[in-house]
C-alpha cells in the first residue's frame, strides 16, 4: 500500500510540474535529470548482453547455471536501476521477467525444454528497448502500459511451475502468431524436387544473418539430404553485410524434405521471421503465412500487397517504410540534434593516449638529456627545452584527470535509492556519506554501480531493525545510520559501508547454509567470520520473503562478480545487535602512487611512501637473531623482523653487509617489518600498471609485488605489495 | 531473377577456389623465420607485431625459468620467453644479433628472444609436409607444421599453444 501511494503521489507531482513546464524533461524526477544518460546508457548495454546470452544459449541448444546466474543478474540491475529513475512500468516489467528466471533457476532444463520462454523474453526485452528510446527521444513520454506483457509472462511462469496444461502454453507462447495461416493451407506437393523459400525477418530485429544462421539449422533437422539445403546470401557466418542483403531481397533456402509442412511449420515459428513465401519457379503460386511482429501490428495487411510483385527486383517488406513505430521515426532527429551532454570513450582509447604521453615523455628526456648535447652551450635549446616539459607535463596531468573521477557520481545515487526505501519499507533511515572526493580510474566507478547499489539496499533492507522500536529497545537511536565512506590507503580504494543495524545473525545462517546444501564441512567446524562470509555465496538469502529489493540471494552474487572482474575484494564484518560493515578493496589499476624507489642488485623496486615509517642505516650490534636463523632489530623497544629483499626475489647482490645498505621500516595494518635494500634512490610519483596478463597464471602477487610501473627512463620498477610481503614473514 | 541459376553460379564458384586449392599454387601465409641453435624455425606472420633487440630485462620473481622477466615495448610491459630455454636448450648470452619478435595471440602480448631472425617466407600448401603422428606431442607440440623448402626444412610454431602452452591460463580481463 505505501508503495502505491508513493508512485500515486510521485505522478501527481509529474503531471503539476509537466503542466507548468511544458516541454520541459518531465520523464524523471528532479535532480534525475543528469543520470538519465547513464541510466540509458547502462541499461541499453544490459540489454545487449541479455541478447547475446539468449541468441547464444537458444542457438546451443544448452543453458548452464552461469548464464542463468548471469540473465539474473541482468534483469536484477536493470530492475533497480529504472526503480531509481521512477520508471515504475520498466521496473515491474523487469520484476516480472526476474520471476520467470527465477522459476528457471531452480529447473534449468525447462528454458531449452519450453521453447516460449525464448519468444517471452525476446518480446520483453523488445518492448524494453523502444520504451527506452521513447524516453531517450520522445519530449513528452508517457510511460507505456505494459499490463498486456506482464500477464504474458505471469502466465508463462505459471506454466513452468506446470499449474496449467501444455495446450495452453502454445496459447501464451506465440499469442501474435495467432493470425498466422495454418501450415496446412501450405499444398506440400509444390514441389517435386526442391522447395524454395524467401524469409523475410522481422524490421530492426538485427543480425539478420545470424537469425538465417539459426533457421538453417532448424532446417537441417528436417530435411532428408543436408547437401541439398542452399540459400543465398551464402556467407551469412562469416559476412556481416549479408544481414543487409537480408532486409533487402529476404533470404532464399532451398531445400528437399519428406515433410515439407513440418519444415514450412518450423520456420514460420522460428524466431524473428515476419513472413515467408515459397517460391516456384514454374509457377508463381505463392503461399502466404505472416507473422504480426508485436512492434507494428498494422504491418499484417503487408503480405497481400507484397505476394504478388516478390519475385521482381528487390522488394523491400511492404511493412518497412510505413507503419513504423513512433520512436522510430523520432529518432534521427534526436540523434542529430546533439542533445547528448555526455559521450562515453572507450578506455582502451584512453590507455592508449596515456601510453603514447608515457612514450613522449620518454622521448622528451632522451631528447633533452642527449649525451651529444653534453659540454654546448645551448642557451634558446635550453629555453625551448623548459617550455616544451611544462607542456608536457600539462597534458601528462590532463590525461591523468581524464581518467581520475571521485566518487561522488556512485555515492550520491545512494541517496536516492535509500531515500526511495525509506518511504516504501516505512524505515527511518539516514544515509552518511564520507570521503566522496576520493578519486579513483573511471572503470572502477563504472563498475561500482551495481556493487553500492545492492549493498546499500541490503543495508537498509536487512540491516536496520524494522521499526524504530526495536531499536530503541536495544538501546540505539531510533533513527538507523548507514554510512557510506571512501579512502584509499596503500595501493587500495577502501570503501565501507556500514550499518548500525541487527548485524547478521549466524545461527540463521548456518542452518540456511545447511539447508541449502552449501556446507562443507560439519557445521559446529566453522568460525564466525566464515560464517558471516557465507552470506556472500551465490543464491544465499537470509531473507525469507522475497521483496522487491532484496531476499532472492541475488545481489551479493552481483556484487562479487562485480568486484573480482576490478581484482578487488570483499569481506564482512558484522556484530550480533550492534551492525555489520561491508568492506570493499579495489586495487587502483591505474592509480598514481607516491613512492620511494630502491635498488636491489640490478632491479628497482617502488615502495609506496605511505607505508614507509622511516628509514636509516643499522649496526651490526643492533640485529637479534631468532632461533630460525631470522634476523630481527629492535626500534624503540619494538622488535621487528628483518627482510633482505635480494634473498627473498632471488636477485644476486653485491650489497651483502647489512651496514652497507639501507633498512626500511614499513608499516601496514598495525603490522611492521623491516626491508632491506641496496640503497634508495628518491622520491617519485609512478603509474601502476597490472603485470601482463599472460603472468597471471603464476602467483607474482603472493610474491609481494602488486604491479609494475615504467620509470622516465624507459625502464620497469617493481611495486611492492606490503599487505603481503608483511604476511609472508 | 532465376533462383536455379543464382545457386548455379555459387557453385561455380566455389569449384573454382576448390580447384585452386588443390593446384597447391595459392599462398596461404607468411612465416617469419629465425635461428634457434642450428634449426629454423617460423612463426606466422599475422601473430608478429614487431622485432627489437634485446631491451633491458626486469627480472620478475615467481615465475618459471624460461620466463626472463617483463620489459617495456612502446610503455607496454611485455613478458619475454627465451625459446632457447623454452625448448630445453642450453642457454647462450645475448649478441648484437639476438631478437625479441613481439608476438600477440589472443589479446595476448608476449616477446620471444631468439638467436637471430632471417626473413621472411612465403608459404605455398605444397610446401607444408604435415606428419601428424610426430606433430603435438611431447617436444614437437609447439610445432604447427613443417615446411619443406629447397633449402632444409622450417618448423613453423603455433603460436596459440607457445602462449598458453596447456597450462590452465587464468587471464580474464
Amino acid at each position: 500500500m505505501i508503495y502505491k501511494s508513493f508512485y500515486y503521489i510521485y505522478s501527481l507531482r509529474l503531471r503539476a510540474r509537466r503542466g507548468r513546464k511544458g516541454n520541459d524533461m518531465a520523464k524523471v524526477e528532479p535532480g534525475m535529470e543528469a543520470m538519465i544518460d547513464t541510466y540509458i546508457f547502462e541499461t541499453t548495454t544490459l540489454l545487449e548482453q541479455l541478447d547475446e546470452i539468449l541468441l547464444r544459449t537458444e542457438k546451443a541448444n544448452e543453458f548452464t547455471e552461469e548464464d542463468i546466474n548471469e540473465i539474473f543478474r541482468i534483469m536484477h540491475t536493470v530492475k533497480g536501476s529504472s526503480a531509481m529513475m521512477g520508471f515504475e512500468n520498466l521496473q515491474r516489467l523487469a520484476h516480472k521477467g526476474e520471476d520467470m528466471f527465477f522459476i528457471i533457476r531452480e529447473a534449468p532444463e525447462k528454458m531449452t525444454d519450453v521453447g516460449f520462454v525464448y519468444d517471452l523474453v525476446f518480446q520483453m526485452s523488445d518492448l524494453f528497448k523502444a520504451e527506452i528510446d521513447m524516453i531517450q527521444n520522445d519530449d513528452d513520454y508517457e510511460a507505456t502500459d505494459f499490463s498486456e506483457m506482464i500477464a504474458k509472462l505471469e502466465k508463462g511462469a505459471k506454466m513452468l511451475k506446470g499449474e496449467l496444461d501444455s495446450a495452453d502454453a502454445s496459447d501464451a507462447a506465440a499469442p501474435e502468431a495467432a493470425g498466422a495461416a495454418p501450415a496446412s493451407a501450405v499444398p506440400a506437393d509444390i514441389a517435386p524436387d526442391c522447395t524454395t523459400v524467401r524469409v523475410f525477418f522481422e524490421d530492426g530485429c538485427k543480425m539478420e544473418n545470424i537469425r538465417a544462421f539459426m533457421l538453417i539449422n532448424n532446417v537441417k533437422e528436417l530435411v532428408d539430404d543436408v547437401e541439398i539445403v542452399k540459400y543465398i546470401p551464402e556467407d551469412i557466418e562469416s559476412n556481416q553485410d549479408s544481414a543487409n542483403v537480408i532486409i533487402d531481397n529476404g533470404f532464399l533456402l532451398s531445400f528437399r524434405a519428406p515433410d515439407v509442412k513440418a519444415v514450412l511449420s518450423a520456420i514460420e515459428g522460428s524466431l524473428n521471421v515476419q513472413s515467408y513465401e515459397i517460391i516456384d519457379n514454374t509457377a508463381e503460386a505463392p503461399a502466404e503465412a505472416e507473422k504480426a511482429p508485436e512492434a507494428a501490428p498494422a504491418a499484417a495487411a503487408a503480405p497481400a500487397a507484397e505476394a504478388a510483385p516478390a519475385q521482381t527486383a528487390a522488394p523491400k517488406p511492404a511493412s518497412k517504410p510505413a507503419d513504423k513505430p513512433k520512436s522510430n521515426e523520432q529518432k534521427a532527429p534526436a540523434s542529430g540534434g546533439g542533445k547528448q551532454s555526455l559521450i562515453s570513450v572507450n578506455l582502451q582509447k584512453l590507455d592508449q593516449l596515456h601510453d603514447i604521453v608515457g612514450e613522449i615523455i620518454t622521448t622528451e628526456s632522451m631528447v633533452i638529456s642527449n649525451p651529444e648535447l653534453e659540454g654546448l652551450r645551448l642557451e634558446s635549446f635550453t629555453k625551448s627545452a623548459r617550455e616544451l616539459r611544462k607542456l608536457t607535463d600539462e597534458l601528462q596531468d590532463t590525461v591523468m584527470s581524464i581518467r581520475m573521477v571521485p566518487l561522488t557520481g556512485p555515492f550520491q545515487k545512494m541517496n536516492r535509492i535509500v531515500r526511495d526505501m525509506k518511504v516504501k519499507l516505512n524505515k527511518d533511515v539516514e544515509l552518511v556519506i564520507e570521503g566522496d572526493t576520493t578519486e579513483v580510474d573511471k572503470s572502477i566507478v563504472d563498475n561500482l554501480n551495481d556493487p553500492l547499489m545492492h549493498l546499500v539496499r541490503n543495508a537498509v533492507d536487512h540491516g536496520i531493525e524494522n521499526t524504530s522500536e526495536e531499536r530503541i529497545a536495544q538501546g540505539k537511536p531510533g533513527r538507523g545510520t548507514v554510512k557510506l565512506s571512501a579512502m584509499s590507503s596503500s595501493g587500495e580504494v577502501v570503501i565501507t559501508i556500514s550499518d548500525d543495524g541487527q548485524g547478521i545473525d549466524t545461527e540463521k545462517v548456518i542452518s540456511k547454509a545447511e539447508r541449502n546444501g552449501l556446507l562443507t564441512k560439519p557445521a559446529s567446524e566453522y568460525t564466525e567470520r566464515e560464517i558471516q562470509n557465507m552470506i556472500l555465496l551465490p543464491g544465499f538469502s537470509t531473507n525469507d520473503v522475497v521483496t522487491e529489493y532484496s531476499g532472492r540471494g541475488v545481489g551479493m552474487d552481483v556484487v562479487k562478480s562485480n568486484l573480482s572482474k576490478m581484482g578487488g575484494s570483499l569481506t564482512v564484518e558484522s556484530k550480533k545487535g550492534e551492525g555489520t560493515s561491508f568492506i570493499i578493496k579495489i586495487p587502483l589499476t591505474l592509480a598514481i602512487v607516491d613512492g620511494m624507489e630502491i635498488m636491489v642488485g640490478d632491479a628497482e623496486f617502488t615502495v609506496p611512501i605511505s607505508v614507509i615509517k622511516e628509514s636509516f642505516i643499522v649496526k651490526h650490534d643492533q640485529i637479534l637473531n631468532d632461533t630460525r636463523r631470522g634476523e630481527m632489530i629492535m626500534i624503540r623497544g619494538v622488535c621487528y623482523p628483518m627482510l633482505r629483499l635480494n634473498e627473498k626475489f632471488g636477485l644476486p647482490s653485491d650489497v651483502n653487509d647489512i651496514e652497507d645498505g639501507i633498512v626500511l621500516l614499513i608499516e601496514s595494518e598495525n603490522r611492521g617489518i623491516c626491508l632491506f635494500a641496496d640503497k634508495l634512490i628518491g622520491e617519485q610519483q609512478v603509474v601502476v600498471k597490472p603485470f601482463p596478463k599472460y603472468l597471471s597464471q603464476y602467483d607474482i602477487k603472493g610474491q609481494g609485488l602488486s604491479g609494475c610501473t615504467i620509470m622516465g627512463d624507459g625502464s620497469i620498477s617493481l611495486i611492492i605489495d606490503v599487505n603481503t610481503l608483511i604476511g609472508s614473514r | 531473377m532465376d533462383i536455379k541459376e543464382l545457386f548455379a553460379k555459387q557453385e561455380e564458384m566455389k569449384q573454382k577456389n576448390l580447384n585452386a586449392k588443390n593446384e597447391k599454387e595459392s599462398e596461404i601465409t607468411k612465416v617469419l623465420t629465425f635461428f634457434i641453435g642450428d634449426q629454423v624455425y617460423g612463426i606466422e606472420i599475422p601473430c608478429v607485431i614487431e622485432i627489437i633487440g634485446v631491451p633491458h630485462i626486469t627480472v620478475v620473481p615467481g615465475i618459471p625459468y624460461y620466463i626472463k622477466g617483463i620489459i617495456n615495448v612502446r610503455s607496454k610491459v611485455v613478458p619475454v620467453i627465451d625459446m632457447r630455454s623454452r625448448f630445453g636448450k642450453e642457454e647462450k648470452e645475448y649478441n648484437e644479433r639476438t631478437n625479441t619478435i613481439i608476438i600477440e595471440e589472443s589479446g595476448v602480448t608476449v616477446g620471444v628472444i631468439v638467436d637471430e631472425v632471417i626473413g621472411v617466407l612465403p608459404v605455398y600448401q605444397k610446401n607444408i609436409a604435415n606428419s601428424p603422428d610426430r606433430i603435438g606431442v611431447n617436444d614437437n607440440k609447439f610445432i604447427k607444421y613443417l615446411l619443406e623448402m629447397q633449402d632444409g626444412i622450417k618448423l613453423v610454431l603455433d603460436v596459440a599453444k607457445l602462449i598458453y602452452d596447456g597450462e590452465m591460463f587464468l587471464g580474464d580481463e
